[in-house]
């Protein structure tokens, strides 16, 4: 009787059930490592990341994103799969996770395979299902492309290790930024959950790391070597103290690799030491919901630096939250996601990631959020204003870095080519600076670009001006607005 | 003045810049030009000259280059090479005259002219590649072969090609260029090579095209399924992704 009840899902059924629940998972970088293929195998990998396409919402799909299953027994009040609700529930097998993966990968749809899963009966449980799927796409199918797997907090540590040898990067959502909002919204959860694998993965990263001669923490932007305050380079003074370090065994390393980077594998559980993989090597990362709660952005980026400083990660996304359940602690039904708010956001994590910000430099506990309508490098150099117009041929690098309109790439074209001759606006446009904005605040050789005040309110206005009709665009790009025609008027 | 011409292949062009830098030492270097064929409209008072192909004088290019201004600078020449900008050879032939009068720093003289236009020139062909490596889409032929058909603007199915030659070394693949009638071809577990198609090649692998299997269809399943409603931005997809790009891309074609 019970078999003409319940619904006998295909493959191609279970994949569209499965995708649309992982959608509201941001993270869809395949970022952070290369690997180059071998024969007998199938894929290799590429640091900065390949995307494969770009959905209708406009970000770019890189991985085949699934859930391994919808079923949860977590009843979180902000998520699509929460127990309480009544939706199709499926569970992918680990055969079928690793046909999909493989031919989608060699028909070139994919980099890889991003694997996140609801809590299937307990959280050891589904973390075991996880690991053997990971284990089958790794052995029989000689899978060598990029897999990026969410760790199930509170599952074994014995599952954790396992995961970190089979997979590129590991990640546990950090969902909401304060304790508090975490207990008010996802019951089943706590900080410390969230927390604790987090850590431990960050220590087992560090420890192969040692083992394999490279630096304790993940390589960062090489912006941040010339940098002598940002939130990288001010960590690795305290934290790898001179350049001596010590390995396992108690030697002595200086910065050369002694023990080569292909016997890290050693450390690996027994079974999986054949595949000689490293732990974890594109790190690990997490997202925090943006607009559930009342957080500020102050909090929200003081967290953020501090997951890059304490727990050494790569990323750290950010999620507009999209109103999917009716709760009184939640926004309501129908509520635009903070979609420009969140723009604020990442541009104020690449400022700290590539710009050699910290974070009480962008906003303060007075100032808990940015403005809106301006960038946060713009809303920096204006408080700052003191400092400018800075003269393009002499400047610093970390100051280049902190004009609007200036990143790391054209600082670095400025501080090479202006060893070879004097520059001048036309060949400043060329280089890749965004004269727009930078031109109120650098001088060439002593002049301005056109006679601008270097005042504060004159310059915000102009500023505003500049993207205005752009931040109107990401502020309203669920709207779709039409010509009018006659018939709008009841005139056919 | 005169003009030298040649066929649009790399050899070939640095042959001709061979022959037009030997004729720039007598006559002066504001005397010459140099153009990829074919010319569409040949102006009235200047002498054109073809030049074909010499293995010999290729070598010694290249050899100069390499040498003289450094491997840095040879990658930039091979990729403007690659360009369809119709002026594409005569800024690779600006350049040289500045690399040879300087030297390695030459990649770095952002404040010159024709440098500029170079390393413009590198990263339009360094884009295309990247984003041809990223939108090129297999199709399986029974499992047994893969077949990928383009049309880049820029001649840069090899270098799409490298690309897969380290990811997917041991099967059988294809990327064919619809425009050029070219091949990039990768025996299983071989070493790939360029192929100028026949007519009757290329007619007969335009046909795999329209074959189709289930995992396509899985996969406009999963483009639709992955995408926000709440969060839809077409102008950021169409930025993302040029609507020229996508002509092979399946998930946006309707099935046949």
């Amino acid at each position: 009787m019970e078999s003409s009840i319940i619904k006998e899902y295909t493959t191609a059924e279970k994949l569209e059930i499965l995708a649309d629940a992982a959608k509201y998972d941001v993270a869809c970088t395949s970022s952070g490592v290369s690997r180059s293929g071998k024969k007998g195998e199938l894929g290799n990998a590429s640091a900065a990341g390949i995307c494969h396409s770009f959905a209708a919402d406009g970000r770019c799909i890189s991985l085949l994103k699934i859930l391994m299953t919808n079923h949860c027994v977590y009843d979180c009040k902000y998520c699509i799969n929460r127990a309480s609700n009544d939706v199709p529930r499926v569970t992918f097998t680990p055969e079928e996770i690793c046909t999909l993966t493989v031919e989608f990968y060699k028909r070139n749809y994919i980099e890889g395979l991003f694997l996140s899963s609801g809590i299937l009966k307990n959280p050891t449980y589904t973390m075991e299902k996880m690991c053997e799927t990971l284990t089958l796409l790794r052995t029989k199918y000689h899978f060598n492309g990029y897999i990026h797997v969410k760790t199930i907090p509170g599952a074994a540590d014995e599952l954790l290790a396992r995961m970190g040898y089979l997979a590129d990067r590991v990640s546990v959502n950090l969902e909401l930024p304060t304790a508090e909002s975490l207990q008010k919204l996802a019951p089943n959860k706590t900080f410390h959950t969230i927390l604790d694998p987090m850590g431990k993965v960050r220590d087992t990263i560090a420890a192969h790391r040692t083992a394999i001669g490279k630096e304790r923490l993940m390589e960062r932007s090489n912006v941040n070597k010339y940098l002598t305050n940002s939130i990288f380079s001010e960590q690795t003074k305290k934290l790898t103290g001179d350049s001596k370090r010590t390995n396992l065994l108690g030697d002595t390393v200086k910065n050369t690799n002694l023990m080569t980077s292909n016997r890290g594998f050693e450390l690996a559980p027994r079974d999986l030491g054949s595949l000689k993989r490293s732990f974890a090597p594109a790190g690990q990362s997490t997202q925090m919901i943006i607009g559930a709660t009342g957080e500020s952005d102050y909090t929200l980026l003081q967290t953020t630096q501090q997951l890059y400083t304490g727990f050494d990660l790569k990323r750290v996304f950010y999620s507009a939250y999209i109103p999917l359940n009716e709760d009184a602690a939640l926004p309501a039904l129908g509520t635009a996601p903070p979609l420009l708010r969140e723009h604020r956001l990442y541009q104020a994590d690449w400022l700290l990631r590539f710009y050699g910000f910290q974070a009480d430099e962008l906003l303060t506990e007075e100032r808990p959020n940015f403005n809106e309508l301006l960038d946060p490098k713009c809303e920096w150099a204006l408080r700052h204003i003191e400092l400018f117009p800075l003269e393009i041929m002499t400047a610093e690098y970390q100051m280049l870095l902190r004009v609007p309109g200036i990143g790391p790439k054209s600082a670095g074209r400025i501080m090479y080519a202006r060893r070879y001759g004097s520059l001048d606006f036309t060949s400043l446009k060329k280089m890749g600076v965004v004269l727009k904005r930078a031109h109120y605040f650098i001088t060439c050789n002593g002049k301005q670009m056109y006679r601008t005040p270097i005042e504060e309110a004159y310059i915000t206005r102009q500023l505003i001006g500049v993207d205005y009709s752009n931040n109107w665009k990401v502020a309203n790009a669920d709207k779709v607005y039409e010509q009018m025609s006659l018939a709008d008027f009841g005139i056919a | 003045m005169k003009i030298f011409t040649c066929r649009d292949r790399f050899e070939d062009m640095m042959t001709c810049i061979y022959d037009a830098w030997e004729q720039a030492l007598v006559y002066g270097h504001e005397k010459i030009r140099v153009q990829r064929e074919p010319i569409y409209q040949p102006s009235m008072f200047d002498e054109y000259i073809h030049v074909s192909y010499d293995m010999e004088k290729v070598q010694k290019v290249i050899r100069s280059i390499k040498s003289e201004i450094g491997m840095d600078a040879y990658v930039h020449v091979y990729y403007a090479s690659l360009s369809d900008q119709e002026d594409a050879l005569q800024i690779i032939y600006n350049f040289l005259r500045v690399g040879f009068a300087v030297g390695d720093a030459v990649c770095r003289m952002l404040g010159n002219p024709h440098v500029i236009r170079m390393i413009e020139l590198k990263r339009k062909v360094g884009n295309e590649s990247h984003h041809f490596l990223e939108f090129a889409r297999f199709t399986s032929m029974q499992n047994e072969v893969y077949i990928c058909h383009l049309e880049p603007r820029s001649d840069v199915i090899m270098l799409v090609g490298r690309h897969f030659a380290d990811r997917m070394p041991s099967e059988h693949w294809m990327i064919i260029d619809d425009n050029r009638k070219t091949a990039c071809v990768h025996p299983k577990d071989g070493q790939m090579y360029l192929r100028y198609l026949t007519d009757e090649e290329f007619s007969t692998l335009r046909k795999t095209e329209d074959y189709e299997d289930c995992y396509t269809d899985m996969w406009r399943g999963f483009f639709r399924a992955i995408s926000i409603r709440e969060r839809e931005n077409i102008a950021c997809q169409r930025n993302m992704f040029p609507i020229w790009k996508r002509k092979h891309a399946v998930e946006f074609t309707e099935k046949p």
